[in-house]
């Protein structure tokens, strides 16, 4: 039966294209509304990125044509210790950010689906912070995270902790960024998770009630398993998304002190927007991609199995 | 490959000629026979924007009805000269801007800035009533010597103090120390200390940026160290005085205790009394005024052996138009403001450049109060590290928070590197900026 659908359609496929050709009657319409996104999406995304491929292998500094250097601008970029430190920068910014955003995310959504007093509450505010934009997350917690009259070095000085120089010494100046990105990152993460929430059906609860199970035993073996692709997605998302932390490190370090929270998102606007490295800044900005992309390879490999396993 | 913005003195013969036809016919000029507005592009952002802003205004309301405006867009000071160039290449660029003296060679190299001695001379601008200093520093020698810029004030970093800090430790406010060993104790007495922690600086720095960079660069000069030669060959003569002046530094966080790095924001921080010393530019003089801050501005101390401070002049400068007829009235619209930069040079910042400004016998009683603004005035006598006229100029400034010099000098503040090595390492990349041209 399967075999007689497939053999109909494939004989039907032909004969509809025959009857277009045959008649020149080509479907306008169809094209003209996928045009409303293609074309814009050509103009602005595969244009540019096509060109500052190109831009990579040159010397260029808008004025003027750009000069082709084949693979200069790599050379330099790999033998720059400032990019190195901003590759490695943005690997430790992934290791804390991503997990830091995953579990609170995680967490906080268990919280809120539990209908339990202020969940209503807690949704909206849990969320608030990613509607708010980076600079002004940026300028709270540069106050917050004051090394003299931050708030938080208060609080952790009545425990006797610190004071702390979150944004003033090479050793804290990349943990102080990344306690602001987890903020400003977690609400989505809380939201893409209380939806996967109540999708897990709730015979499967019941099901493990009947078996006995606890509250962890109830989240280990129901609750991960049934939103393990929406904890892959998070991460991905997560994942490239630190990659390109920038608006944080500009607002609150300015990459310092000692280059020691600078990002690669960071170095490359320095030296395309200020030091009119075009070419440059173009090849690091291909290096990142295929990091980003390396990385989100390797890890959608390791979680599918992880989920086969 | 498409040719760079070419402005050779060929081609400037041709746009001077244009102009020149175009000022000289009888009549109104060309651009007054129908009403224009020039474009202004401007990255002023701190109080004295506020005061340019009113120099422009004046300007519009001077010229209502006669045929000549100016639209002011503010654009971000790191991303200025990018846009400047992108609006340039597309030929779409301003009429004019702000401008730093001595850090434009490569965009009067790419012909995106144009040489102004002729239309300043059609225009009657009186170049000799101009400092003849100030007109040196708005010349690219490499360029024909053109004049680049209308010079609209000279900058220098000087301290201001904090007067209820200096009372509070028995100073007496008329006076302050003109050597870096008695300043030293000023700060000491001034500085606020819980344990080892300072929590209100007696010399206001910060750990990363600008401030430390800058303080190194005067303090390395006063102790005879050259970021280049006179005759733009050799790189940073004399190391040993960069090396002791970059130990000075350190020693203002670790040794002696006056400083700390955990500030982040040197402007709010003296304004909102963490700190006492505090060697900044005219520029803070409005915002600090405004909020009634107890402050004077003294002359910068001798520190290192010979009495020297940054230096920095900015002005106006012109850009690249298809429509050369717009030349002759930006140059209008510039002489107007030069001409009356009397607010701009009693309030908004600096010392004016004009003899004719400065020979006013208001000059020292008008705007601002002598105590706080003299001392910008007064030590432009001294002012002398300003910038180094080469293509690579950017990474040589010392008044900068994220050149390649400030980046290196970070690692030395932060413990990372010896300053013997990042020493080696400046000397190395800025001979290569010299070799550049």
């Amino acid at each position: 039966m399967a075999d007689a659908v497939v053999v109909d359609r494939a004989a039907a496929a032909p004969r509809h294209a025959r009857s277009l050709s045959a008649r020149g009657d080509i479907e306008w319409a169809g094209y003209a509304l996928v045009a409303f996104f293609a074309v814009p999406f050509l103009i602005f995304n595969v244009g540019p990125v096509l060109f500052g491929i190109y831009v990579g292998f040159t010397e260029w500094g808008i004025i003027g044509s750009p000069q082709w250097i084949g693979l200069e601008n790599y050379r330099t970029a790999l033998a720059d210790p400032w990019v190195r430190v901003a590759f490695v920068n943005v690997m430790k910014y992934a290791l804390v950010i991503v997990p830091g955003v995953t579990v609170l995310g995680l967490l906080f959504a268990l919280f809120v689906n539990q209908s339990w007093p202020l969940s209503a509450v807690s949704r909206t505010i849990l969320f608030t912070p990613n509607v708010v934009s980076a600079t002004v997350i940026g300028l709270i917690w540069v106050w917050v995270l004051d090394t003299q009259f931050g708030v938080l070095n208060h609080y952790l000085g009545l425990i006797g902790i610190g004071p702390i120089k979150w944004l003033t010494s090479v050793q804290w100046s990349l943990i102080g960024v990344s306690i602001a990105s987890i903020w400003w990152d977690m609400g989505l993460a809380f939201v893409l998770f209380l939806a996967a929430l109540q999708n897990v059906p709730r015979d499967l609860y019941e099901a493990a009630d009947i078996d006995g199970a606890g509250r962890l035993a109830k989240l280990w073996h129901v609750v991960l398993p049934h939103i393990r692709p929406t904890i892959s997605m998070v991460v991905t998302l997560q994942l490239i998304s630190t990659m390109r932390i920038f608006s944080q490190v500009y607002v609150m370090t300015d990459g310092g002190p000692a280059g020691s929270s600078s990002s690669v998102i960071y170095y490359i606007y320095k030296t395309a927007v200020q030091q009119q490295r075009l070419g440059f800044a173009s090849a690091v900005s291909i290096l990142l991609f295929i990091a980003i992309l390396i990385l989100t390879i390797v890890q959608r490999f390791v979680l599918r199995e992880t989920a086969r396993g | 490959m498409a040719k760079k913005l070419e402005m050779n003195r060929r081609r400037f013969v041709g746009s001077a000629a244009a102009t020149g036809l175009a000022t000289v016919m009888p009549g109104r000029a060309a651009w007054a026979q129908s009403d224009m507005e020039l474009v202004h592009w401007s990255w002023l952002a701190a109080s004295d924007a506020e005061v340019w802003g009113k120099m422009i205004d004046a300007f519009n309301e001077a010229h209502k009805g006669k045929g000549l405006q100016i639209k002011m867009e503010v654009i971000p000071e790191e991303q200025y000269v990018t846009k400047v160039n992108a609006a340039a290449a597309t030929g779409r660029a301003p009429d004019f801007g702000w401008g730093t003296a001595g850090v434009r060679a490569k965009m009067a190299a790419d012909g995106v800035i144009v040489p102004l001695d002729d239309l300043a001379d059609k225009a009657g601008l009186d170049i000799a009533d101009f400092d003849a200093f100030a007109i040196k520093q708005a010349r690219y020698p490499k360029y024909d010597n053109g004049l680049f810029m209308v010079p609209m004030d000279l900058m220098s970093l000087q301290p201001e103090v904090n007067t209820d800090h200096l009372k509070e430790a028995g100073y007496d406010p008329e006076t302050f120390p003109g050597d870096g060993k008695t300043m030293l104790e000023w700060a000491d007495k001034m500085t606020k200390r819980d344990g080892d922690t300072v929590t209100r600086s007696g010399i206001m720095m910060t750990g990363s940026g600008v401030q430390p960079t800058v303080t190194w660069g005067i303090v390395a000069a006063q102790m005879g160290f050259q970021r280049a030669s006179e005759d733009l060959k050799e790189a940073a003569v004399n190391p040993e005085a960069g090396i002791a002046a970059m130990q000075y530094v350190l020693d203002l966080f670790d040794k002696w205790k006056v400083s700390t790095r955990d500030v982040t924001d040197r402007y709010k921080a003296f304004g909102t009394g963490q700190g006492s010393i505090f060697w900044t530019g005219p520029w803070t003089l409005n915002g600090y005024v405004d909020q009634g801050l107890p402050f004077r501005t003294y002359l910068f101390p001798n520190i290192g052996g010979t009495q020297k401070t940054y230096f920095e002049m900015g002005g106006m400068e012109f850009y690249k138009q298809q429509d050369e007829s717009r030349y002759a009235a930006t140059m209008e619209a510039v002489k107007w403001l030069s001409d009356n930069s009397f607010l701009w040079t009693t309030v908004g910042r600096g010392a004016s450049p004009r003899k004719s400004i400065l020979n006013r016998p208001d000059y020292k009683t008008a705007g601002h109060p002598w105590e706080i603004r003299g001392a910008f005035v007064d030590g432009m006598s001294f002012a002398t590290e300003g910038e180094i006229p080469v293509l690579a100029g950017p990474d040589f400034t010392i008044y900068s928070g994220g050149n390649y010099l400030a980046k290196t000098l970070e690692t030395v503040w932060a413990g990372l590197a010896k300053p013997e090595d990042v020493m080696a390492q400046i000397k190395d990349q800025w001979q290569r900026g010299l070799d550049a041209g």
